[in-house]
């Protein structure tokens, strides 16, 4: 951990506060968000990363899946994750969102969450453990300082191919009612 | 003081304060993992938080309500902060600067409130209503204080009330007015907006409230605004009571410790509802405060 390397973070005080202040929306879709409160409580203490839990999607840079992804909570999910300000890290916990895990027959479940938003990790295992969350953030700060974290400017591009597949799902009034991602270049 | 002189601490004593108020931001969250049994964030975590939110690409506003309301906001903590006099320092204070500061210290809260309303989330007005109905609890007990003090002094400037406790430690306000400096400390926590009456920002009832829009930029200077208005209350109270300070350094010393005895209280209590916080505000304060000032008046100055 380099955070208090004070010439890396005057040469990229952008990078540097990217990494080291993660704000988290928590996505409570299934039964992953058990594995939270350890994290961010006393236990296993979130803080000194600096990972806090942020009461808006408005305000936090990260956006944590945690559980199967059902038809209806995906637009909540799109929703949220278009209210984000740039730039944005969404990680998917558990199997569930990655091939649909104990649910992947299930009629209303969402199998492969990257063809609907754009996933930056994963965090596989049914539960992981709080342990791996931490792992995680720690991935996260080696591919933010390698520039492998660039999950909104592919969805910028990629539009099409995200509304199309989430129209697919979700049905052509609930694409229209939502306004277009801003369209902001960094 | 000579002009040249007031327009430099014009300058100067903001940032003074904006330091002073973040490092308490910092150590504020430290205490809190310690008294909790977690190793906390580093004390420089704020400073991180800003520089984060002042470089992210895409800040989302809501119309131009929303960005002046900040603004608003931001202006009326700096210009009510530099009526404050910081050991010694007092670049704009004069005769009756007490009543100028009750006037002044309610217009950051009425930015909020526009910049919230623009918004236009139902969490945003909730939480402006939560505010302004503490307010109502708070302001009772202050004003009650604040006349026991211009009683007791028979001024209404803050400065010469500051400059007449400097003989000894027994000329503190603290012990000319004991129960008005009671009635102030027991409020100080409404006031500040920290745990058990941190019900207008509550997180996980209404979304942080006002600030429920806010990002990027906006989120920044919302908490810049938080931190000055931090350092206005407690300067004030170090300024009542505790006898200001010949020099920044006490001056920062009894300013610390009035703010950890905030946090320490913050750190175990969960939080109040917002009646139980109307009716604490009216009891207790409101009745030392009173109490206070009827013992000044039979007394006199």
């Amino acid at each position: 951990m380099d955070r208090a390397d004070i010439k890396k973070a005057l040469k990229d005080p952008h990078k540097w506060g990217e990494k080291y202040s993660l704000w988290a929306t928590y996505f409570c879709t299934g039964c992953g968000i058990m594995e939270i409160p350890p994290v961010i409580t006393a236990r296993w203490d979130a803080e000194r990363f600096g990972v806090k839990p942020m009461a808006t999607p408005r305000q936090s840079n990260l956006f944590l899946i945690t559980g199967y992804v059902s038809i209806r909570t995906l637009r909540a999910i799109i929703i949220s994750y278009e209210q984000m300000p740039d730039p944005k890290y969404a990680v998917a916990f558990g199997s569930c969102p990655i091939d649909g895990g104990l649910y992947h027959t299930s009629y209303n479940t969402v199998n492969h969450l990257d063809r609907y938003l754009p996933i930056d990790g994963w965090i596989a295992g049914c539960m992981p453990r709080p342990e791996a969350i931490f792992i995680a953030v720690t991935k996260l700060w080696k591919m933010i300082d390698g520039g492998m974290v660039n999950g909104y400017e592919r969805y910028r591009e990629n539009i099409d191919y995200y509304r199309r597949n989430q129209e697919r799902v979700l049905g052509k009034e609930f694409i229209d009612s939502i306004p277009a991602p801003a369209m902001v270049k960094p | 003081m000579t002009t040249w002189i007031r327009i430099v601490w014009i300058v100067v004593l903001p940032i003074i304060a904006l330091l002073i108020s973040i490092f308490f931001m910092g150590l504020s969250r430290k205490v809190i993992a310690r008294v909790q049994r977690r190793y906390g964030p580093p004390l420089y975590q704020p400073v991180i938080d800003l520089v984060k939110l002042f470089t992210q690409h895409s800040n989302i506003s809501h119309g131009m309500i929303f960005d002046m309301g900040l603004i608003i906001a931001l202006a009326g903590s700096l210009v009510t902060l530099l009526f404050i006099p910081v050991a010694g320092i007092h670049p704009l204070s004069s005769s009756g600067d007490l009543l100028v500061l009750i006037y002044l210290m309610l217009i950051s809260p009425i930015g909020m409130a526009l910049s919230a309303g623009a918004s236009g989330n139902p969490n945003a007005s909730l939480g402006i209503s939560r505010k302004l109905t503490l307010a109502l609890g708070y302001e009772v007990p202050l004003l009650l204080v604040l006349l026991a003090v211009m009683t007791q002094s028979g001024t209404t400037s803050l400065l010469s009330f500051v400059q007449g406790q400097s003989m000894s430690i027994f000329s503190w306000g603290l012990f000319r007015l004991p129960l008005s400096a009671i009635a102030m400390l027991l409020i100080l926590p409404v006031m500040l907006g920290i745990r058990p009456f941190d019900i207008v920002g509550a997180p996980q009832e209404i979304a942080s409230g006002p600030q429920v829009e806010f990002g990027g930029k906006y989120l920044a200077l919302a908490s810049i605004e938080h931190g000055l208005h931090l350092f206005i209350v407690i300067a004030l109270f170090v300024d009542l009571f505790l006898g200001g300070a010949a020099n920044l350094g006490t001056f920062f010393l009894k300013m610390l410790g009035v703010f950890l005895i905030g946090v320490l209280i913050g750190a175990v209590y969960p939080r109040f509802k917002i009646d139980q916080a109307l009716k604490y505000c009216w009891k207790w304060p409101t009745l030392f405060a009173l109490s206070g000032l009827i013992l000044v008046m039979i007394i006199g100055g």
